[in-house]
């Protein structure tokens, strides 16, 4: 290279980076731009602030948006987090200093770990911690790295195994013990003699498997696991167990199409045995399709949650929030899991130690968060042993046309016995 | 043996839905030589849209307004993505039909919103006795749908002008070609059958159960079964269909009690082993082309 071109270029790059840093290309640090209090926290507004004046806490969402299994779920949940906050914010924010964003840094995982992984390294340095992160085996994915950065998350998922991570802010009985408590419910009111778990493979099905497991041997009734896939047509093979085996009762953890197929089909094969299904089994579309008359007349749900059109202050402000929108329950569960954040950052501001540590150390210090009736407030406890800490309380509803998700309640909130003397020592699915 | 013949019966029912499908990889095949990854889009995008039409029209109309509609949508996906990619190697094009399958459901998804959606079948669940056997309605239908569909598409192929052109096309495009045989009006013809048999195929697969976002995935087992019957074999993807669905069925009734060693859901991977077993022993499927390759 001639001198006068290298001289032309060493003056080209020297008067290019003010106008580079400037636009933060070289410096590649967002946050003193914003004038970052911590990872994920600025002094300057947020995006969409209600209060200017307000600093911004930035927390992430990882779901499954597009073309996941769960997207039907996960649109809804987030749609009900981002009213959740909206609504912290108009009221006022955390501690009168901070607003929450949580659309900055929403992430797409497509129900793949690996996604969900490449898209939380993205954001991660953006955030202080997770307002969602849906899936089990997606979040299995960056559980490492979340316990190493201390990145408090809220799950999209129910399993057991979240009794026993600091980092995760599980709102609900696990499927574990919503399915104890299922069959604590059917022998009290069906007395049955046996029971089949009809699950899909993994810490969903396998948890509640092995909570209907628990339950069954404790209550002396015979017990079968028939794992089965996902898709509707795949179902032949569940339908036939469970025809063939007739058992009183069969515990279902399945998608809502798959537990309709099998609850339809099987009725239509003349069986008259009970099902229970946990949360995710149930669609209020099921109401129109052809296992409508079997789905009433035979399935009840088991829920972590009341349902959407439930009369609770929490409910009430949850449906005044996304206005009008077609009811589902995905929005309630969204909702409901933003309580203990809430209650987690409103503590770490009053704190003073505003930083990732310090919002996991107010996590661990909750022993009850204020659902607004939507849960007991002992829902909200993190700070005990994963065993004290574990919430046992179930839901049972039944189909009903009237209800705004097709659901009413037949128990509040319960705790059969199984739930109440079982010692959480460890994931349950791992035990099935 | 009650139970051995309903199993046969459900068995024909899902294969037949798997036969129409697999007659839409074989007729796209034989044409272009590319294997569509898009028809599992077409499948569902079809159940959807009789999800909706069959509330104004009833579901028979439905059902053929929603396999024009589809067809006319895969013409126009042959025409806009797959014909500039004429001379390719067929390895792209086969990864471009899969760039549409994507984008086609990402679409349609947004018309399924979240809930489950019926097609408005008139069989439902509703059972009916023959013989003694209680078998469900809808088998039935599934089995005369896709019997009367094969019967029209070979009558079409083996009477009519196009129906020449496509086999002629089939056969050796560049003679077809010289002979004055639109090759392009083939390939579009092509996909438009593809689509219309897939939305077909896809609104059998929701009747008894709705369709969710997870639906598409049977698509999927049609891939075995064109395999097995030989991918360039129309009579070969009819019978691989029928071949994957019964295999399926009966593993599913019959597996825990003669082969629970196998573990549970074998019937999950019973189309591949069937595929890799036929494979073995006729590597071209059971009615395929043997290939000449001279040396």
């Amino acid at each position: 290279m001639k001198r006068s071109h290298l001289a032309l270029l060493t003056a080209l790059l020297v008067g290019a980076a003010p106008l580079l840093s400037a636009c933060g290309v070289i410096r590649g640090d967002d946050e003193d731009s914003r004038g970052a209090v911590t990872t994920g926290v600025t002094r300057e507004p947020c995006p969409l602030a209600v209060d200017k004046n307000k600093g911004c806490i930035y927390l992430g969402t990882v779901s499954d948006l597009t073309q996941g299994p769960f997207a039907a779920q996960a649109v809804p949940i987030t749609n009900a987090q981002k009213a959740f906050w909206q609504r912290v914010n108009r009221a006022g924010g955390i501690g009168g200093k901070y607003e929450v964003d949580v659309q900055a840094y929403v992430r797409d995982n497509k129900y793949n770990p690996e996604v969900h992984n490449q898209v939380y390294q993205e954001i991660k340095n953006n955030v202080l911690g997770l307002a969602q992160t849906l899936g089990s085996p997606t979040t299995a994915a960056i559980i490492n790295d979340l316990k190493a950065n201390s990145v408090v998350a809220a799950p999209a998922s129910w399993t057991s195994g979240w009794e026993f991570e600091d980092v995760i802010v599980e709102t609900g009985a696990n499927y574990c013990i919503e399915s104890m408590n299922a069959v604590d419910y059917a022998v009290e009111t069906y007395k049955p003699k046996s029971v089949m778990a009809v699950h899909y493979a993994g810490d969903y099905g396998a948890d509640a498997a092995a909570g209907a497991k628990v339950a069954a041997e404790r209550n002396g009734l015979e017990f079968t696991a028939v794992e089965t896939p996902q898709g509707a047509t795949e179902q032949g093979r569940a339908i036939t167990e469970i025809t063939k085996n007739k058992p009183d009762l069969v515990i279902l953890t399945t998608g809502p199409a798959d537990a309709a197929a099998i609850v339809g089909q099987a009725a239509a094969a003349k069986f008259s045995g009970r099902f229970i299904g946990t949360g995710p089994t149930w669609n209020p579309a099921l109401l129109d399709s052809p296992a409508a008359p079997a789905l009433k007349a035979l399935y009840e749900q088991s829920a972590p949650g009341r349902a959407w059109g439930a009369d609770t202050p929490g409910h009430r402000a949850m449906r005044e929030a996304l206005g009008d929108v077609e009811p589902n329950d995905g929005y309630t569960s969204g909702w409901a899991w933003s309580y203990p954040l809430k209650a987690a950052l409103e503590k770490m501001v009053a704190g003073g130690d505003i930083s990732r540590k310090g919002l996991l150390a107010a996590v661990k210090s909750l022993t009850t968060v204020d659902y607004e009736g939507m849960l007991p407030p002992e829902a909200g406890n993190y700070a005990g042993d994963p065993n004290a800490a574990t919430f046992r309380q179930t839901v049972i509803n039944k189909p009903d046309d009237a209800a705004p998700t097709g659901v009413t309640e037949v128990k509040g909130f319960y705790t059969g016995p199984t739930a109440q003397s079982y010692t959480m020592d460890g994931p349950c699915y791992e035990k099935l | 043996m009650k139970a051995l013949l309903e199993s046969l019966i459900r068995g024909l029912g899902n294969g037949s839905v798997y036969a129409l499908l697999a007659l839409g990889f074989v007729i796209v095949y034989k044409a272009t030589r590319v294997i569509s990854f898009a028809q599992p889009s077409f499948m569902i995008g079809g159940a959807v849209a009789v999800s909706y039409l069959a509330e104004v029209t009833g579901f028979y109309l439905a059902m053929v307004l929603a396999a024009l509609l589809v067809a006319a949508v895969a013409l126009g996906i042959e025409r806009v993505a797959i014909r500039p990619m004429v001379g390719r190697p067929v390895f792209v094009v086969a990864i471009i039909t899969l760039g549409i399958d994507v984008v086609v459901r990402v679409v349609v998804n947004g018309f399924i919103g979240l809930d489950v959606r019926q097609v408005g079948d008139p069989w439902g669940l509703s059972l009916v006795e023959i013989g003694g056997l209680a078998v469900q309605q809808r088998w039935l239908a599934m089995l005369a749908a896709a019997a009367l569909l094969v019967g029209l598409l070979f009558a079409f192929f083996r009477y009519t002008r196009y129906g020449l052109a496509m086999r002629a096309a089939a056969l050796d495009q560049e003679t077809a070609l010289a002979q004055g045989v639109s090759v392009g009006t083939v390939f579009a013809l092509s996909w438009a059958f593809a689509g219309g048999l897939a939305a077909i195929a896809g609104t059998f697969v929701g009747t008894g159960q709705g369709v969710d976002q997870l639906t598409w995935i049977i698509a999927l087992k049609a891939l075995p079964a064109i395999i097995v019957g030989g991918l360039d074999s129309l009579g070969g993807a009819v019978a691989g269909g029928l071949i994957v669905g019964v295999v399926e069925s009966l593993v599913q009734s019959y597996q825990s009690d003669l082969a629970p060693w196998l573990g549970q859901n074998f019937a999950i991977v019973t189309p591949y082993v069937v595929m890799l077993l036929v494979l073995l022993v006729r590597p071209y499927g059971l009615f395929g082309t043997r290939e000449v390759e001279r040396v």
